[in-house]
């Protein structure tokens, strides 16, 4: 008889409690997983950014206006290849609750800054540029609302009016990108600024922020400080940062989501540990016996000692897998539900990997004890405790 | 009748007493049971306490005006003519003079920096007058004093002390080309309001150069609750564009963005209230099977197998009910009233304390006595239905 067969016999003995361990392992690394997976999706942002691009802002806060003569300054630079300038438009999709992220850019400048992320069809790039109603929509938006090329749709501001008092804007959707990873947000949306600022009602000529691509990430530094010191003392003063640091301190602003998360999923272990534990020392304690005959018919303590830990092992690590298909199961199903506005949401290797490593060290931190009592056990005392 | 009730009363009994042998298999159950709780009853008091922050901050008695469709007072405008218009609208209380009681405001948005991550955070500055404060009810300065009209002074919320830093009592902050003073530290008992910096509204409209326009309207209402007048007169005039809600709808539609974390706290605590479950049947069963020949035992001796039951439920439902208590006690003293902030729906930072209350506490026990009847009732079923000649049976 193998050792695995052994252990095999050994975990089953009670089948009844074995599907429950099992069960409650299983849970616990659905839990990881899902959320796990969350977080990458939640941080991905700061995760993909770029390191040759810079964000500029008014320095009073990123809800305050820069003038639009700020961009052609900014242009002659030294070191920089690219700027975008944008405009938070407010708009949502029929219903104020439908948010849709819009952008009012220059569409000419869009894809040089941003083109590493962004996938587009080259004639439908061009359709957009050419088009002064034309909009360009992320593959997610898209599938949110059924948006198809070609759809003439209305856009709502929620800041904005047109001169003649409507809030409502039409725009053709000339293409729809998809991001370079799949991690890349496509809820955004595209819109001309020059469009949007000559039909908007009040305090034209002003932009929200502008996107810089510098000509190589280590020039990063003397550009910030070229562009913050160029505005000194104006009524505008600019703050410049690289894109991740822009994009983790907006993160942060909605507060310690992955302490929330990271708590969480250590509590849901913490119940698994205890759990799992205990069933693990009872178990072997009722064996006590049985280890005792064995001991006798010349297994070694140590062949003992291995099997006791192969077990729990055996055990985190069926649940774990269990509860990892789970989760890729959850999450596969998750993106293919079209009102899920967020980006893909995957397991990745790295989430993978330190899964295991997990299932590992729970599996032996649960099976040690045991174990060791296992291993000590005295034949006596064994054969005569009934 | 009787006797079956004393039986049942008798096994229970027993059952408890004899929890003690089972020590370590009942506690693991009892910890379980109470990490659940615990989890469910954070997320809920997150949310609890994120609304109660923002209903506090709305008054029945005030009414707000924003622009049509802009939900939020951070992207409404409204032009010195539409105040003055929308502010004769009948239902408007007024002062001794007859003039009506309004506070036209600015909202703007500055940098402070988060204590926590020591990244900067959106923060509302809000451009006030002493009518606006009275609009408030319960302002008090409980450090310096108040900003004078037409300077560069500041005072800033008690809130904002205890979450961002830079804005201390004295400070001198600048926003763009502009300096500001904090001369004062304000409290509105608690409010959403207390996490605003707030100066003179002629101030800032120059110093933001906002012309002579507002963000908002708040006017009193001569009758509690009561907006008619006012939304008949943006009826009528075609000029206004406006909506028109009491400030505390208004604020209970911002108290909604947090909702998404009641459902997450329920699916998550639902989830692993499965694994906890496990563990309780677990635990359970274990009872039953160390006590197989005492219950048979009893059994044999002439008690029903309906005491055999019960015992073994109201075991499982007292530990899962001391779970839950732990659980309960456990959030209550790590979450209750933990301050921190988020972002709200005016795009900006909304300071708010973790807040527990009895109907959440009751929900932490529902689910806690959940866990335990369900865990208890099919070992139960096993108990009662063990054959009686286990007792004759040796050893084992």
């Amino acid at each position: 008889m193998s050792d695995l067969f052994l252990i095999y016999k050994n975990l089953t003995r009670k089948p009844l409690r074995f599907f429950l361990t099992l069960f409650s392992i299983f849970i616990a690394f659905t839990i990881y997983g899902t959320l796990a997976a969350f977080e990458t999706a939640f941080n991905a942002g700061v995760e993909l950014s770029a390191d040759d691009r810079l964000v500029s802002v008014n320095k009073i806060n990123f809800t305050q206006p820069l003038p639009i003569s700020y961009v052609r300054k900014v242009e002659t630079i030294e070191g920089i290849d690219s700027v975008v300038h944008m405009n938070w438009f407010g708009g949502y999709y029929q219903d104020p609750k439908a948010q849709v992220l819009t952008f009012a850019v220059d569409e000419k400048k869009l894809v040089e800054v941003y083109g590493d992320d962004l996938i587009i069809e080259p004639q439908h790039h061009e359709a957009w540029q050419k088009n002064r109603q034309g909009i360009l929509v992320g593959r997610a938006v898209a599938r949110q609302y059924g948006w198809k090329l070609g759809d003439r749709i209305p856009l709502n501001s929620n800041i904005f009016s047109k001169d003649d008092g409507s809030t409502a804007w039409e725009f053709d959707i000339e293409g729809i990108y998809t991001g370079s990873d799949p991690q890349v947000d496509t809820n955004s949306v595209y819109i001309h600024y020059q469009y949007f600022n000559e039909t908007q009602s009040f305090g034209g000529d002003f932009i929200g922020w502008m996107g810089i691509k510098t000509k190589d990430p280590a020039l990063n530094e003397q550009v910030i400080k070229e562009i913050d010191d160029m505005f000194t003392n104006s009524q505008y003063e600019t703050e410049t940062v690289p894109e991740k640091v822009f994009n983790k301190g907006f993160l942060e602003q909605l507060g310690n989501i992955s302490l929330m998360i990271t708590s969480v999923v250590f509590a849901a272990f913490f119940i698994i540990l205890v759990i799992v534990g205990f069933s693990m020392v009872l178990s072997v304690r009722e064996r006590t016996a049985e280890i005792g005959v064995m001991k006798t018919l010349g297994f070694r303590s140590d062949r003992i000692f291995r099997m006791v830990l192969g077990e729990s092992i055996m055990l985190t690590f069926a649940g774990g897998l269990l509860g990892l298909a789970m989760a890729t199961l959850f999450l596969d199903f998750l993106n293919h539900v079209p009102q899920f506005p967020v980006p893909d949401i995957i397991l990745k290797p790295s989430i993978i990997l330190q899964a295991l490593g997990v299932m590992a060290l729970l599996g032996f931190i649960t099976g040690i004890i045991p174990a060791v009592s296992a291993l000590r056990l005295n034949i006596i005392t064994a054969l005569s405790r009934r | 009748m009787k006797s079956i009730f004393s039986q049942i009363w008798v096994v229970i009994l027993m059952n408890i007493q004899s929890m003690p042998r089972r020590f370590w298999m009942s506690f693991a159950a009892t910890l379980a049971v109470s990490v659940v709780v615990a989890v469910l009853l954070s997320f809920l008091s997150m949310s609890n306490g994120f609304m109660k922050t923002l209903e506090g901050a709305g008054s029945d008695e005030t009414a707000i005006v924003t622009r049509s469709g802009s939900k939020s007072e951070l992207n409404s405008v409204l032009s010195n003519d539409i105040v003055n218009i929308i502010t004769t609208a009948d239902g408007i209380a007024k002062n001794a003079y007859g003039a009506p009681i309004y506070s036209p405001e600015l909202y703007v948005v500055v940098d402070g920096i988060k204590r926590s991550t020591q990244t900067e955070a959106n923060l509302p500055m809000r451009g006030i007058s002493a009518v606006g404060f009275s609009l408030r009810g319960n302002v008090e300065i409980l450090e310096g004093r108040m900003f004078h009209e037409g300077t560069n002074e500041i005072i800033a919320g008690a809130s904002i002390q205890r979450e961002f830093s830079g804005f201390e009592l004295g400070t001198k902050v600048r926003f763009g080309k502009t300096e500001w003073e904090v001369v004062g530290i304000f409290s509105t008992g608690g409010s959403a309001f207390e996490g605003e910096l707030w100066t003179d509204a002629r101030t800032l409209q120059s110093q933001f150069r906002r012309g002579n326009s507002f963000q908002t309207v708040r006017v009193q209402l001569a009758e509690p609750g009561n907006i008619d007048g006012l939304l008949k007169k943006v009826e009528e005039d075609p000029r206004l564009m406006l909506d028109v809600e009491t400030e505390a709808d208004f604020f209970k539609g911002q108290g909604d963005a947090l909702s998404g974390m009641v459902i997450l706290g329920w699916v998550l605590s639902f989830v692993m209230g499965l694994g906890a479950l496990a563990g309780a049947l677990n635990t359970m069963y274990t009872s039953v099977s160390s006590r197989e020949q005492e219950i048979a035992t009893l059994r044999a001796i002439g008690f029903s197998n309906i005491s055999a039951f019960f015992g073994t439920l109201s075991e499982s439902l007292v530990i899962s009910l001391i779970g839950g208590v732990i659980g309960a006690l456990i959030s209550f003293v790590f979450m209750d009233g933990l301050s921190t902030s988020t972002m709200g729906a005016g795009f900006t930072q909304v300071v708010f304390t973790f807040k527990l209350s009895p109907a959440l506490f009751q929900n932490g026990i529902i689910l806690a006595l959940g866990i335990g009847l369900i865990g208890g009732f099919f070992p139960a079923l096993r108990a009662a239905r063990l054959p009686v000649v286990l007792a004759f049976r040796g050893g084992q």
